[in-house]
């Protein structure tokens, strides 16, 4: 019992060594940590303006799609055979080949040329 | 943060025995937390933070070992190459019988008695005693279980009270 006392008196000791280690740091050098505590707390700035910075892509995103729309809205497309060429080129940007379907069918396209019908097609006409 | 800057630096200091340096790690362990742990609960940051800090810790002192090994593999010797702090620290215990007799800072014993202590040890003792964590905080700061915790911990008093045992009238009078 007494050499857990003796344990915890120790403890306490050195507990309060460290502090008033810690009390004695000059001021020069407290100046020095808070100027460090300050540039971490500019990285929390930071990285919240980098957050805003992140969320004004969707925003713009979104602004830039209202625009077109309201532009389309206003200027109705012309009537077909007249389409605008740039309306054409955003469907072209738009659109996706659709590969997948392409594959399933491409034996379907490969028996349709073997067909007679097909393959002498010119004779009929002429 | 204010309140756990100062602590951290006195801390640093002691295991990197360099003041620019250590103000240094202080500072990069605060960025650090808050650049991944801001968003966590304020309860969390204190050991986190000294997480962070014992690894940049380990950082620096592998780094001057690597460097020691290398400028001494060139045959050359660190402090020809720069300001080595560790070279410039003051000596262990013993290698200087003046400084063993005028010996009166306790507080010096007791760093360079901690500097004798396994890495883990000094650890747990630094940061159960110095700083005041709980076992629970120390094992999430130290990554470690809390079982670990314990015994580091325990091993480190005992190991620190025998080599500090002819610093003790001096620890006493504190």
């Amino acid at each position: 019992m007494s050499d857990e006392n003796d344990l915890k008196e120790f403890e306490r000791t050195t507990k309060r060594l460290f502090d008033d280690s810690v009390a004695e740091i000059d001021a020069a050098t407290r100046s020095r940590l808070t100027q460090a505590r300050h540039r971490a707390l500019d990285e929390v700035k930071t990285q919240r303006a980098d957050g805003w910075r992140w969320t004004l892509v969707p925003a713009g995103t979104l602004a830039a799609t209202a625009l077109v729309g309201w532009f389309i809205i206003v200027n109705p497309p012309p009537p077909p055979g007249l389409q605008s060429d740039s309306l054409s080129d955003l469907e072209i940007l738009l659109a996706e080949e659709d590969l997948e379907m392409l594959d399933e069918e491409i034996d379907f396209y490969g028996w349709l040329e073997e067909q007679p019908e097909f393959t002498n097609a010119d004779d009929g006409i002429g | 943060m204010r309140e756990v800057e100062a602590r951290a630096y006195r801390i640093a200091v002691m295991n990197i025995r360099d003041r620019d340096e250590a103000l240094d790690v202080v500072q990069d362990a605060m960025i650090r937390l808050v650049r991944r742990y801001a968003a966590r609960p304020s309860a969390e940051w204190r050991p986190l933070f000294y997480r962070i800090l014992q690894n940049r810790i380990r950082d620096v002192q592998r780094r001057r070992i690597v460097r020691s090994r290398v400028l001494s593999f060139f045959g050359g010797t660190a402090s020809e190459e720069e300001h080595d702090p560790i070279a410039e620290a003051p000596a262990a215990r013993g290698d200087d019988p003046l400084e063993q007799v005028t010996a009166g800072d306790a507080m010096r014993a007791l760093e360079r008695a901690l500097t004798e202590l396994p890495v883990r040890q000094r650890q747990a003792f630094t940061l159960r005693n110095f700083e005041g964590l709980d076992v629970a905080q120390t094992a999430v700061a130290m990554s470690c279980t809390e079982g670990s915790v314990k015994t580091h911990y325990s091993r480190a008093v005992h190991r620190l009270r025998e080599m500090l045992a002819e610093f003790g009238e001096e620890l006493a009078h504190e």
